[in-house]
């Protein structure tokens, strides 16, 4: 009973973290806006496009594309439509058969009168895949402002505008954005976009608002070349896993500040299967593990209703147990429901009930990245260190027979 | 090279994606042509009746309405994508005997077409319409789930003059034996479900109109297969 009591304890203390971060979020979007003297999204107010001036900075936006994610056209149109009078897309890929290369054509056809350049361009400058492909993109860029945007990430045409205008203070080392993952049509996406909307979100506007650590997610980033280059440039980021937290660690920690921009991106994912949603949790866990170290326990304990689940496995259901499961789920769903409501995430109200199954997932997967060091990234497997720092993994010799085995039992099961 | 898929599915008979979603997601990854192509299934046999039973499949009261459907879809998919849909059925005469069992395609089909009738007279029927005659899976496939149709291959000899191409790959399957036979031929994926789209696609080297594709297929010179693999 005294274990219960713990367990119980742990998981009021999770669900009061849950709590904050569901304030960070609502403050974020709230305060953001009403600094700037507009409406907020939580009024309910559209957000206007600010004049556009032809001092504006101009900005290379860098696509790394590599394979086809949902809405892959959509997303890189969305960039083409920008309301903004300076500004180059660049598409980076490493080979001409890369199945995205014929989308960026695509679009490059559907918006001519656009400054679009496709860069193909194999480079094995690291072991960080986005950062290879981001290699030639860079170099080839000519404006002094650089975005990187990931190729699953949807925009809306005030994008540039709206992130832009933080870079007018030149104190602003790194504006990155809140993510909002849209879609969902197979049970894998419906997770990742949960996951995405709660704990993701929650949690980068928990550190950002309460801990004022920089928590830079790397599907949007944007920053001025020299900035990037005095913490070494890409060169020095090319071996690590977290490049997008490293560039903003480092950047902070050279006197610049990291904006997180109430601007929301869509991350569409519609027809994820449920295995690339455990293989990207797992390689997330392994990341924050090796930066976080002991800090990575807070997770667990932030996860109330894998907290209160414990009980119900390790002792055989009653009464109370079951209590303390049902009303921390309730109290998940409703707060993932709500938040799903302020950031306008246009899901089914019934799919929020499927938040406790999602966290009772993440809380078991929460355990391998404890016992596992290697990752499998775009087909590569690597050993992970500390700060994410890769380095290639065996595929022969003495040690490397687990892995074989682990291949040769998946492929078996295919 | 046009990135092609002559083979999919949509609610009107067994997939499980809507008709828009289909050719959203097909023109979200880049594809050039593609053709929606429904069952029509024989009411002649225990599947059929099954089939038509359960909706599974386009027949002559609906037929109007799914072609009107396509029609719209292509014009918003050319539009939006660039990308030429083709309107289709899978005319799938389906009997407890693979043997007996056989499909086929008619692409850019114009009125409808039973499936009940014989082989000549669908044959004829479509060529008729200037439609384009694939059979479909015509061997032995590796997919447990799926019915193995036989009938054309076996009976090659009086049929294969009727049948403008063969699919030589389908979604994860090659057909060795319609290179062997040096038969015209293409690759599909067989689209049911969204993870079909990474399957054997073709690829033609052709202008982007529908009687382009078509010529292209029959004379079967510059055509080529693909696995697309994300």
């Amino acid at each position: 009973m005294i274990l219960f009591w713990i367990f119980a304890g742990i998981t009021l203390i999770g669900l009061a973290a849950y709590g904050f971060q569901v304030w960070a979020i609502r403050q974020t979007l709230k305060e953001r806006e009403a600094a700037r003297g507009e409406k907020t999204l939580l009024e309910g107010a559209t957000p206007a496009l600010p004049p556009l001036s032809a001092s504006s900075p101009g900005i290379s936006v860098l696509k790394p594309l590599r394979g086809i994610d949902d809405n892959l056209f959509d997303n890189l149109a969305s960039v083409c439509m920008q309301d903004y009078p300076r500004y180059e897309i660049i598409f980076a890929l490493q080979d001409y058969n890369d199945p995205a290369y014929k989308v960026a054509e695509k679009v490059r056809e559907k918006y001519p009168e656009k400054d679009i350049t496709i860069i193909v361009e194999r480079c094995n400058a690291g072991l960080n895949p986005k950062v290879n492909n981001l290699t030639p993109a860079y170099k080839a860029s000519k404006y002094e402002v650089i975005l990187i945007s990931d190729s699953n990430v949807m925009v809306g045409r005030d994008y540039l505008s709206k992130i832009a205008t933080h870079m007018q203070d030149p104190d602003t080392g790194l504006v990155s954005n809140l993510i909002q993952g849209t879609g969902g049509r197979t049970l894998g996406s419906v997770f990742e976009n949960l996951h995405l909307n709660s704990f993701i979100m929650g949690s980068v506007c928990f550190l950002d608002r309460f801990l004022k650590m920089p928590c830079v997610v790397g599907k949007s980033m944007l920053m001025r070349k020299r900035d990037l280059e005095a913490i070494g440039g890409f060169p020095a980021v090319k071996d690590v896993l977290a490049e997008d937290y490293l560039i903003g660690k480092r950047i902070e920690e050279s006197g610049k500040k990291v904006i997180l921009s109430h601007y929301m991106v869509r991350n569409v994912n519609h027809y994820w299967g449920m295995r690339r949603f455990l293989n990207r949790h797992v390689r997330w866990g392994k990341l924050r593990w090796r930066i976080g170290g002991f800090r990575y326990i807070s997770e667990l304990i932030g996860n109330p209703v894998f907290m209160s689940c414990i009980p119900v496995l390790l002792w055989e259901p009653s009464k109370v147990t079951a209590s303390l499961l049902i009303a921390s789920s309730c109290i998940k769903i409703m707060g993932d429901l709500y938040i799903g409501r302020i950031i306008r995430a246009p899901m089914k109200s019934l799919l929020y009930f499927l938040a406790p199954v999602k966290d009772i997932i993440i809380g078991i997967i929460w355990f391998i990245p404890i016992l596992s060091n290697t990752v499998v990234w775009r087909g590569n497997r690597y050993i992970i260190g500390k700060d994410s720092l890769l380095s290639p993994c065996a595929e022969t010799g003495k040690w490397s027979w687990g892995y074989r085995l682990t291949d040769a039992i998946k492929a078996r099961f295919a | 090279m046009l990135l092609c898929d002559f083979h999919i599915h949509t609610k009107y008979s067994d997939g499980s994606v809507e008709l828009r979603r289909a050719v959203d997601l097909f023109g979200q990854a880049g594809f050039d042509v593609i053709a929606i192509t429904d069952h029509v299934v024989n009411g002649d046999s225990s599947f059929g009746k099954l089939a038509h039973r359960f909706r599974f499949t386009v027949n002559d009261k609906n037929f109007d309405d799914y072609m009107a459907h396509v029609r719209q879809e292509s014009e918003r998919a050319y539009d939006k994508y660039g990308m030429l849909v083709i309107p289709g059925i899978e005319i799938s005469k389906n009997y407890i005997s693979s043997d007996k069992s056989a499909h086929i395609l008619i692409l850019d089909i114009k009125e409808f077409i039973p499936a009940c009738w014989s082989y000549e007279k669908i044959f004829l029927e479509a060529k008729g319409q200037d439609a384009l005659i694939v059979a479909c899976h015509p061997h032995h496939t590796s997919e447990m789930t799926m019915r193995e149709t036989l009938f054309l291959w076996n009976n090659r000899d009086k049929y294969a003059k009727y049948i403008d191409a063969w699919e030589i790959a389908n979604r994860d399957d090659v057909f060795n034996v319609i290179s062997l036979k040096k038969y015209p031929y293409i690759a599909n994926s067989d689209f049911h479900r969204a993870r079909h789209l990474y399957s054997w696609k073709t690829l033609l080297n052709c202008e982007k109109k529908v009687e382009a594709v078509k010529r292209c297929i029959r004379h079967n010179k510059g055509v080529a297969i693909t696995l697309f693999r994300n």
